[in-house]
C-alpha cells in the first residue's frame, strides 16, 4: 500500500518529509486538506490525525505518525537502504549520535533565526502583511553567528557529519525559502564552506525531485 | 573508563541526561564546568561544544553534546546492558510514536513551561530581574491549551505511549521546576490524567534521585 502523506506544498515541515521519502526512494501520495485552515481544526482531524491540528501526518498502512522529524526518523529506521543506498542515520552508534547532535543544532540554533527571516520576508509578504525590519535585522545577526559556527564545523567536510545524513536534510526547507525567496543568499554565499555545502545540497537528485513534487 | 557528564544539575538539558543515565543504570561522573565563562573559552568551543553550551558527554574518546542527542546515543549503546529499562522500543512503529511525543515536547510543551520557569526560577537568579507577570500569564494560558491535549492523549495510559519511554523523560526537567512552584502545580493537578502521569514520573526512583540533585 502506498504511503500517504497529509500535508501542503508550502509547509516547510511537509517538505522535509517529501525530501526524506525521495532520498529513501519511497513512492507516496500527497493529500492536501481541501481547506487547510478549517480542515486541520475539526474534531475528527484533532482526534484522528494530529491532536495539535498540524501537518504533516504520514499514514503507512495501518500506522499513523505525525511531526516531521519523528516521521523522518521512522522512515529511516524502517526503509533506509531498502530502495536506495542513502543512509540517513548511520548504523554505527557513535556516528548516529553525531548526526543526532547536528539535528539538534538545526532545531535549536539554526532554525529559530532562519524561520524568523522566512516568516517575516516570505510568508507575511505572501499574505500581504508588512515585515518588521527590527525582527529581520536581529534574526540576520543571530543567523550570522550560527553560520560562523557552521563555517568551522564544515571545514574539510562535504556535509555536517562528513557523509550526507538526516542532519543535512532537515536544513533544506527553511534554507531554501530564506536563500531563494527572502533575498538573503549572501549570508550563506559569503562563507566558502557553507556556500559549498548548500550548493551540494541543492544539487542532490532527491531535492530536485522534491521541488518538482511540490510545484505540481 | 567511566562516562563523564559536564553540566549543572539546575540546567534542564543537563537534568535530561542525568535522568537517562540513571534510568539505564549507567555509571557516570558528574563534572560541573569551572564557571559559566569557561563555556565561552576557545578550547571549550573547539573541543566540547561549538555553541558554548552544556551538557557535554565524554564516553572514552567520544564527545557528544546536545541533551536529546546524548540521550538517544546512550539508549542506542547501553539500553538493556545494565538493567531492563527500555527507553526506545525496538519495534519501529512504537519507536516512531516515542519520537512523535518527543517532538510534542520540543515543539508545543517546552515553550510555555519555559516561559513560566524563565520568569519564576531564572529571572532573578541569572538576570537580576523580577518575574514578569505578563509573560507568566501568557505561559499559563498557552500551557493550559497544551495540557488539555495531553489530558486526552493520556486517557487510559500511564505514560505517553503507554509504557515508560524517553519521551516521558524529556518532559521531566522543566516540569519539575514549574510544578515545584506552588502557584503553578494546579496546571497539572487539575487534569486527572495529566496528574496521574506526572505522579507516576516524579515517583520513579531514578527520577526522584535526579530531582534531589537539583535541590542540592
Amino acid at each position: 500500500m502506498t504511503i500517504k502523506l497529509i500535508g501542503i506544498s508550502k509547509s516547510t515541515a511537509t517538505l522535509s518529509v517529501i525530501v526524506c521519502l525521495n532520498e529513501l526512494g519511497l513512492p507516496y501520495q500527497l493529500e492536501a486538506p481541501a481547506n487547510f485552515a478549517v480542515d486541520t481544526k475539526t474534531e475528527d482531524y484533532l482526534a484522528n490525525k494530529h491532536p495539535f491540528g498540524k501537518v504533516p501526518v504520514l499514514i503507512d498502512g495501518d500506522f499513523k505518525i505525525n511531526e516531521s522529524r519523528a516521521i523522518c526518523r521512522y522512515l529511516a529506521s524502517k526503509y533506509q537502504g531498502k530502495h536506495t543506498n542513502t543512509i540517513l542515520i548511520p548504523k554505527d552508534v557513535h556516528q548516529a549520535g553525531l548526526v543526532e547532535q547536528f539535528t539538534s543544532y538545526e532545531s535549536f540554533y539554526y532554525d529559530p533565526p532562519v524561520s524568523k527571516i522566512v516568516y517575516q520576508e516570505v510568508i507575511y509578504k505572501f499574505h500581504g502583511k508588512e515585515s518588521d525590519p527590527e525582527i529581520v535585522k536581529q534574526a540576520c545577526e543571530d543567523l550570522s553567528k550560527v553560520l560562523d559556527v557552521y563555517e568551522k564545523l564544515l571545514e574539510g567536510k562535504e556535509y555536517l557529519n562528513g557523509e550526507y545524513s538526516l542532519a543535512d536534510l532537515l536544513h533544506y526547507p527553511f534554507t531554501y525559502y530564506a536563500y531563494s525567496y527572502a533575498n538573503r543568499s549572501d549570508l550563506w554565499d559569503k562563507r566558502p564552506n557553507v556556500k559549498k555545502w548548500w550548493e551540494r545540497l541543492r544539487n542532490r537528485d532527491a531535492w530536485k525531485k522534491s521541488l518538482e513534487d511540490i510545484k505540481s | 573508563m567511566t562516562i563523564k557528564l559536564i553540566g549543572y544539575p539546575i540546567s534542564t538539558p543537563t537534568l535530561r541526561v542525568v535522568i537517562c543515565l540513571k534510568e539505564l543504570g549507567i555509571p557516570y561522573e558528574f563534572e560541573p564546568p569551572a564557571s559559566f565563562q569557561a563555556l565561552k573559552d576557545k578550547d571549550y568551543i573547539a573541543n566540547k561544544h561549538a555553541f558554548g553550551k552544556i551538557p557535554v558527554l565524554l564516553d572514552g574518546d567520544y564527545v557528544i553534546n546536545e541533551s536529546r542527542a546524548i540521550c538517544r546515543y546512550l539508549v542506542s549503546k547501553y539500553q538493556g546492558k545494565y538493567n531492563d529499562t527500555i527507553l526506545i522500543p525496538s519495534d519501529v512503529h512504537k519507536a516512531g510514536l516515542v519520537e512523535q511525543f518527543i517532538s510534542y515536547e520540543s515543539c508545543y510543551y517546552d515553550s510555555p513551561v519555559s516561559k513560566i520557569i524563565g520568569q519564576e526560577v531564572f529571572a532573578k537568579k541569572f538576570r537580576g530581574k523580577d518575574p514578569d507577570p505578563e509573560i507568566i500569564k501568557q505561559g499559563r494560558e498557552d500551557l493550559s491549551k497544551v495540557l488539555d491535549v495531553y489530558e486526552k492523549l493520556l486517557e487510559g495510559k500511564e505514560y505517553l505511549i503507554g509504557e515508560f519511554s524517553l519521551a516521558d523523560i524529556f518532559h521531566c526537567p522543566c516540569t519539575n521546576l514549574a510544578y515545584g512552584i506552588a502557584a503553578h502545580s494546579d496546571l497539572w493537578d487539575n487534569r486527572p490524567n495529566v496528574k496521574n502521569w506526572w505522579n507516576n514520573l516524579r515517583n520513579r526512583d531514578c527520577i526522584k534521585k535526579s530531582f534531589e540533585e537539583v535541590k542540592n
